[in-house]
């Protein structure tokens, strides 16, 4: 499933996971972690334009299964470490949140829902 | 390694009347302290021991140590004892959150024995000079491990022979596997405690990440470990994002999770207020930052069974969290 | 597309500026980060984002956007509001999350013209 996301969003890996075992079952995209804790599920595809160490932790924190940084947003050495030691698979891709947002869920991904 | 009576009685006789060896007939010495002298570590030691080898990972252990009562094991490799492992070992691996290992990168290598037709006296000696739970038994002549022997085994032992009749309680209370039962038990909760620095931004959730590391290894099923985790984050990045530091204290017990999230910080002037989705009082960095958008109290909330936040304006804060964990849902 | 038109087909709720809707509407823009926005977001975009607070209409004020839409159902601050309306700007809420507003916007602005 990462290979179809890598191709799908003309994305690069970086980092040293390159392998995914579970499947992806949605994704979300927002730049607000604490939005994303209170909606996101596990095993889920982050998509974010922010760059920073906490992007990792939330992501750790919440299970989710990959992180796609969107606007060709590179993130520093020690993201990347952290990532790496977390078994969290990063990407990189051109596009905007929207193009990427948009992509996915016309191949069928479904987006985070909150239950009410 | 607590003391207990009868042990102080008994390494009192060891300490101070070592010229008493051999002489066991003075008016001075009781039946046990006599029969101590008497008796061989052969006598009282066990002989089926369980062993783990150097590449055993310190993730089995647990179940090991647990399925087998035990509170640690000697290492044996390629049939040559190579070490110890012991629980204290495996609750320090844990809090600090290390990465899954072989019992040989944690292992003690230097390593007490006693031989099997040594007096019983020397055992009482060396477990209370060692402090060590137990203590490897080996055969003088080839160095191999022919049993082990503990406190409890040796009070086992006396008080079999001098036939007393005695509340299975008070022998457990000298099992070093009660120990651990404890720990995992009902009596005593495993806790730890992380300092977190204000305005930090590159450490703030490293707390959160090893107590989820903690309790993933505890084996807690792994939607509370999630919301545990998050909940802890969130308060985490509050005390990053307002507060010059503080505490979060974790305080985990087999049918529930306390944590506690303590600061001297600003205070918050209004609770309810506060506890409203979207309400902030962070400035633009700290949005710029993915943050302060509030719903950190709202997560939390959400995360957790019950919560309590109290706080004084010019004081601190104190946010106290419960999660409860559901009977038996612990994965083995 | 008609701003009109895609509040009709994306169930939108307007909460201000219900005067100025009919503006022409070529692309999305999704952010939650004002430096983001400010840099990169283009004239007659719609904004999708999670922020409430009050500077999101003035970052929207100087980018010219056609309107915020507001996902997950995010309540608007007072603040925003008021400042919204003096700005005669269009703010508009969805139920979705920002990854499924996006997919579907984007989805039905690259309809060939003729279903639209």
């Amino acid at each position: 499933m990462l290979d179809e996301i890598v191709r799908l969003l003309d994305a690069r890996l970086i980092g040293r996971t390159t392998r995914l075992e579970k499947r992806v079952r949605m994704a979300c995209g927002s730049d607000l972690m604490s939005d994303v804790l209170a909606f996101i599920k596990a095993d889920a595809l982050l998509l974010t334009g922010l760059t920073h160490v906490q992007v990792v932790r939330t992501a750790e924190m919440a299970d989710v299964a990959v992180i796609c940084f969107v606007r060709g947003k590179q993130p520093a050495a020690d993201v990347v470490e952290l990532a790496d030691s977390a078994l969290i698979p990063l990407l990189v891709t051109d596009l905007t949140m929207y193009e990427a947002c948009g992509r996915l869920y016309s191949q069928g991904l479904p987006g985070c829902h909150e239950k009410r | 390694m607590k003391k207990d009576d009868s042990i102080s009685r008994l390494d009192a006789v060891a300490h101070t009347d070592k010229c008493a060896l051999g002489k066991p007939d003075s008016p001075r010495f009781t039946k046990s302290q006599e029969l101590v002298y008497e008796l061989t570590v052969a006598d009282a030691m066990r002989r089926k021991v369980i062993t783990t080898t150097p590449r055993t990972l310190m993730s089995e252990l647990r179940e090991i140590l647990r399925a087998n009562r035990i509170s640690g094991t000697p290492v044996i490799d390629n049939g040559r004892l190579a070490g110890v492992i012991s629980i204290e070992d495996f609750i320090m691996w844990l809090a600090a959150g290390e990465p899954d290992c072989p019992i040989g990168d944690k292992m003690t290598t230097r390593i007490d024995t006693l031989f099997a037709h040594e007096p019983l006296i020397h055992a009482v000696g060396k477990l209370e000079e060692t402090g060590y739970g137990r203590i490897p038994v080996v055969d003088k002549a080839s160095g191999d491990l022919v049993g082990i022997i503990t406190k409890g085994d040796i009070i086992e032992r006396l008080l079999r022979k001098l036939e007393i009749d005695f509340h299975t309680e008070e022998i457990h209370r000298y099992r070093a596997s009660h120990i651990f039962e404890d720990i995992m038990g009902d009596k005593v909760a495993l806790t730890f405690q992380s300092a977190v620095k204000g305005q930090d931004f590159s450490l703030a959730g490293s707390a959160s990440s090893r107590l989820k590391k903690t309790l993933e290894r505890l084996g807690i099923d792994p939607q509370i470990v999630r919301r545990a985790a998050i909940a802890s984050y969130e308060a985490e990045m509050n005390l990053v994002i307002y507060t010059d530091g503080g505490t979060v204290t974790a305080s985990v017990q087999p049918d529930r999770i306390r944590i506690d999230v303590n600061d001297a910080g600003p205070g918050i002037p209004d609770i309810e207020q506060a506890m409203q989705p979207g309400f902030s009082t962070a400035s633009e960095w700290v949005r710029e930052m993915g943050f302060g958008a509030g719903m950190g109290l709202v997560n939390i909330r959400k995360c957790s069974d019950r919560m309590e936040l109290v706080s004084t304006v010019g004081k601190g804060t104190h946010l106290r969290i419960h999660i409860d964990i559901h009977a038996d849902k612990s994965k083995g | 597309m008609k701003l009109t038109r895609i509040i009709e087909r994306l169930n939108l709720r307007v909460c201000t500026a219900e005067h100025r809707l009919d503006r022409e509407v070529q692309n999305g823009y999704v952010s939650d980060l004002l430096s983001d926005v400010l840099a990169n977001c283009q004239e007659n975009d719609v904004w999708i984002t999670l922020q409430v607070h009050p500077n999101i209409v003035a970052v929207a004020a100087i980018k010219g956007v056609a309107a915020v839409i507001l996902v997950n159902d995010r309540q608007p601050q007072e603040e925003t509001l008021a400042k919204a309306r003096q700005e005669n700007l269009p703010i508009l809420v969805s139920s979705l999350s920002a990854f499924d507003l996006a997919g579907k916007l984007y989805a039905i602005l690259n309809e060939p013209s003729g279903a639209q």
